[in-house]
């Protein structure tokens, strides 16, 4: 097929200046984009693709600078452009990033802001049939109400709705070409899922050319037609989806796609059941967590957020337990009922035969020392101007080891156990990866020589190399300590490959409790089902997202509808779910599930079905 | 509704603020030293005189009892009368005490609200001089910061905020009324007298709004929107004023809010040297004869006052900043 491309980008050089000399980011990159085409662009984090999606769109700032090459559209380069013509192509030349909500002006309501754009390029058109256009691409991103939505801020949009939003911004002035950078990244699967979907009928119907940039290649394999492997700011293959996957020629992409998860392949990581025998470490009994937020405008009444509704668990010596969900379904809530940073408001924690509630002074210094926290973000959760030997240090001290030798002693130690150079001890925390710092903060809840360490999201910030090597070290620490995990995830493919057992929370409640092999292999319940179909892999799936995937979004947490939470999104939904809260049930020997479709459910009560 | 209960909300806690205003005040007056009756009778009327005086209007009663019937006037809107100022003119003082003239003593409310018009319109045109002088500098300082025009906003907020405001009102007065003749400056007798006040009271505001706008902008500047407002299309005007200025502007407006309840010092020592025929000027000559009901008077309707203008600073920053809780 010959076709001039739309785009075609020649020996393009990024460089990073600074006062050392220049570091190129983006070296010698070469690509046309043909009409219609999605060309992907995969590469690891660090591998400069978002500066070369920013390059695309002529959106590179100081300390950033086109070294070399170009980027023809139309053909003109458009590096050379001066800013008046470069303003107007902006209207055939769209991006979507990787941060929907701080894109758009958090005081403006996001309706009006698109037409504001959309009259900024295409002056001639009506400021009512603007609106028009931008409510009716509202609606084709199946925002619900669009109408209304129009007139509402970006503080009230959920992230995966605020992406879509975007989505409509970037196509409203029918661009001749899309740069899509990391579109899904902050979204959860499902969420992602659909908006991918979308995405692509999108770009068919309004006749797009894509530059689809991402860090997983099952994401694009779905829908690029040809993807190009970025290593190092160098393009270091580039081939059809199906030949990369099945012949990659480049060591680097052989080894990119040996990281990606396996979920059910023979070679797919087993976890073994663990035998759950004694007294449970943790149990947790009929747990509830509400808070009150006042109304917005009112004087004096108050909404309900039921945050966890009646969660009951136990996880014994030894386990990794998992506890899986998308965001807002309140296990980062468990996760703070469980380190008791906040109590029940019923129910009860019970830790190595102690209700948590009760502790106080030295019994929760000591329940704290034997239960430890390791949080999600390495970036915020280490103060930036503690030397490391010290913030590792700081539990001991807490814990009432006075002498500053022994500190020193056993802070070393165990930096060397998770893999922290000894010189790194009087170092700030500046200069580390995200990786390195996800080590301080391991470091820093292991020193205390814990029985428990609570992950939550532990993990989410790191690359799929990054994750690995820190996974390795949670099992050695295992062997070693004997410790216990509670892993607190949305990431399924990462739990596939450590947890024994897992609990997968909707809305506040534990729907599903499963060991791992029964969760991935045969679930209960049909929102594990549409988690399952969401994973981005390589594999033929075992759930098929057409079947299982779910249109909309969770309902919000305050106005919670009678029967079963899920009812709403689910596709197998009937009358019993909408007046009826299913409980956990067993479902075989290995799992339980709160759905009334599993086998041994008891038929619905002669009474209620006559009420 | 939603607004109608932010205003109740807000409006009884404003009630509660100037009760506790009142009753600062009130005992305050009593505890220090400076006795009104004798300021009011002169300094050569006897001591049994003077105790009479006090005992007739109430003033050797216990403080609480004093404030209960001080209060249960003002909620039916009598603010008292001026212990000194007879109704038709100007201040007594403590020289001609004379049983003819207490009859006829001026109402509180009476020469608040001759008084208070005045005030309002200086601070008025003070704040709308302030502003368009922290938007002149401020906003190039926030668009280029550690460039040159940051650089001046330094050193005018530098200069603006080491000027003592009576030396400059002094300075301004010479320059612009007495060398110049352009404006005139002192006593009032039509909207021209309050322009020298104004600016005076102006430049000592503007400092630290200019620093604010320039700090904030310059953060607002560097968000995500703002650069991607680029890569949509956006043209820098547009980015500029439609969506730096405006989310600028809502930490600018609640620093304002409080920098006109500090603007009555201002006002003090502005209309003192001006002669403005203002609050600040009762005020001043209210506290220097002890003149307890017009003080009281004053602070309760300056404290009503800023209770309305952070109701009114509120309102304007969550029509601004729809994320902004009222």
């Amino acid at each position: 097929m010959i076709s001039v491309p739309i785009l075609s980008v020649r020996d393009l050089t990024v460089s990073l200046r600074s006062e050392e000399g220049g570091r190129n980011i983006v070296s010698d990159v070469s690509l046309d984009l043909a009409p219609r085409e999605i060309v992907g662009i995969i590469g690891a984090s660090g591998s400069g693709k978002s500066v070369l999606s920013r390059a695309l769109v002529n959106w590179i700032d100081p300390p950033l600078e086109i070294a070399s090459g170009s980027v023809t559209y139309k053909n003109e380069n458009i590096f050379t452009l001066p800013p008046r013509r470069m303003r107007a192509l902006r209207k055939e030349i769209a991006y979507v990033g990787a941060n929907p909500q701080g894109a758009l002006d958090p005081t403006l309501p996001v309706g009006r802001q698109i037409v504001e754009k959309i009259q900024a390029l295409v002056p001639e058109l009506s400021r009512a049939d603007a609106e028009r256009r931008v409510i009716e691409l509202l609606a084709a991103v199946r925002i619900p109400s669009p109408a209304s939505r129009f007139h509402e801020y970006p503080s009230q949009f959920s992230g995966g709705m605020m992406q879509r939003a975007l989505i409509v911004d970037a196509l409203a002035t029918n661009p001749a070409f899309l740069v899509a950078d990391n579109v899904t990244q902050p979204l959860d699967v499902t969420i992602a899922a659909q908006v991918m979907r979308l995405m692509r009928e999108l770009t068919e119907r309004f006749d797009t050319a894509v530059v689809f940039v991402s860090s997983s290649l099952p994401i694009l394999n779905d829908s690029a037609d040809q993807i190009l492997v970025l290593a190092e700011g160098r393009i270091v293959e580039r081939q059809v989806p199906e030949r990369l996957v099945h012949s990659p020629q480049h060591p680097y992409t052989t080894q990119l796609i040996s990281e990606i998860p396996q979920i059910w392949t023979d070679t797919a990581p087993v976890v073994p059941k663990i035998p759950r025998q004694g007294t449970p470490l943790i149990s947790i009994k009929n747990a509830f967590r509400t808070y009150h937020v006042r109304k917005r405008g009112t004087f004096a009444s108050y909404s309900e957020v039921r945050a966890v509704r009646d969660v009951s668990f136990d996880v014994f010596p030894g386990e990794n337990f998992g506890i899986v969900g998308e965001s807002g379904c309140g296990k980062s809530t468990l996760m703070r009922l469980l380190s008791r940073l906040e109590m029940p408001d019923s129910g009860s924690v019970i830790c190595g035969g102690q209700n948590i509630s009760r502790l106080w002074r030295a019994d929760l210094l000591k329940f704290r020392k034997d239960f430890q926290l390791v949080l999600q973000d390495p970036f915020n959760s280490l103060p930036p101007r503690t030397p490391i030997g010290e913030i590792i240090g700081g539990p001991l001290r807490v814990h009432g080891v006075r002498s500053a030798d022994q500190r020193r002693k056993q802070v070393l130690a165990v930096m060397e156990e998770v893999g922290l150079a000894s010189s790194l001890f009087d170092e700030l925390p500046l200069g580390l990866s995200a990786g390195q710092r996800q080590r301080v903060n391991v470091a820093r809840a292991l020193v205390l020589d814990p029985k428990v360490l609570i992950m939550d999201e532990t993990l989410s910030a790191l690359d799929q190399t990054e994750q690995f090597k820190l996974l390795k070290l949670f099992s050695d620490l295992q062997t070693k300590h004997g410790l216990t995990y509670i892993f607190i995830s949305h990431d399924m493919a990462m739990v596939r490959r450590v947890c024994n057992r897992i609990a997968v929370m909707y809305l506040g409640e534990v729907v599903e409790i499963a060991d791992n092999t029964k969760l991935f292999f045969d679930p209960g319940h049909p929102y594990t089902k549409a988690l399952l179909s969401a994973i981005p892999t390589l594999e033929t799936r075992r759930y098929d997202p057409e079947e299982c995937l779910l249109d909309g979004e969770p309902p919000s947490p305050i106005d919670l509808p009678p029967g079963c939470g899920f009812a709403s999104r689910c596709p197998k939904a009937f009358g019993r779910c909408r007046v009826e809260t299913p409980l956990l049930m067993p479902d075989g020997p290995d799992g339980e599930a709160a759905c009334f479709l599993v086998p041994s459910y008891p038929p619905q009560p002669v009474t209620a079905a006559a009420a | 509704m939603a607004l109608l209960s932010f205003l109740a909300r807000r409006i009884s806690q404003g009630v509660v603020i100037i009760f506790l205003v009142t009753l600062l005040i009130f005992t305050l007056l009593r505890v220090v030293p400076g006795d009104p009756v004798r300021l009011m009778a002169g300094g050569m009327a006897p001591e049994a005189l003077i105790e009479e005086i006090a005992k007739e209007m109430g003033l050797r009663d216990p403080i609480l009892v004093q404030f209960g019937r001080y209060m249960t006037g003002v909620v039916q809107g009598d603010f008292g009368q001026s212990f000194t100022r007879p109704a038709s003119g100007a201040s007594t003082g403590g020289t001609g005490f004379g049983d003819s003239s207490r009859g006829d003593r001026a109402d509180v409310l009476t020469l608040i609200g001759d008084t208070l018009p005045m005030t309002l319109q200086l601070a008025a045109l003070a704040v709308i001089f302030a502003l368009i002088i922290t938007f002149l500098i401020g906003t190039p300082a926030g668009l280029a910061p550690n460039r040159w025009p940051d650089r001046l906003a330094f050193y005018v907020s530098s200069i603006f905020v080491s000027l003592p405001n009576f030396w400059l009102g002094i300075v301004l007065a010479l320059l612009f009324s007495v060398k110049l003749g352009w404006l005139p400056a002192i006593g009032y007798k039509g909207f021209a007298y309050t322009i020298l006040p104004a600016i005076v009271l102006a430049i000592e505001l503007s400092p630290v709004l200019i620093r604010n706008l320039s700090g904030s902008l310059s953060a607002v500047m560097q968000s995500p929107f703002i650069s991607f407002g680029r890569v949509r299309g956006l043209g820098r005007r547009r980015i500029v004023y439609g969506h730096a200025l405006r989310n600028a502007s809502v930490p600018l407006l609640n620093l304002l809010g409080i920098q006109i309840s500090g603007l009555l010092g201002g006002v003090l020592v502005v209309e003192f040297i001006f002669d403005y025929p203002g609050l600040g000027l009762l005020t001043i000559n209210a506290v220097l004869q002890r003149d307890f009901p017009l003080i009281q008077g004053i602070a309760i309707i300056t404290s009503a006052i800023f209770v309305l203008i952070n109701i009114v600073v509120d309102l304007i920053a969550s029509t601004i900043d729809p994320r902004l809780e009222y």
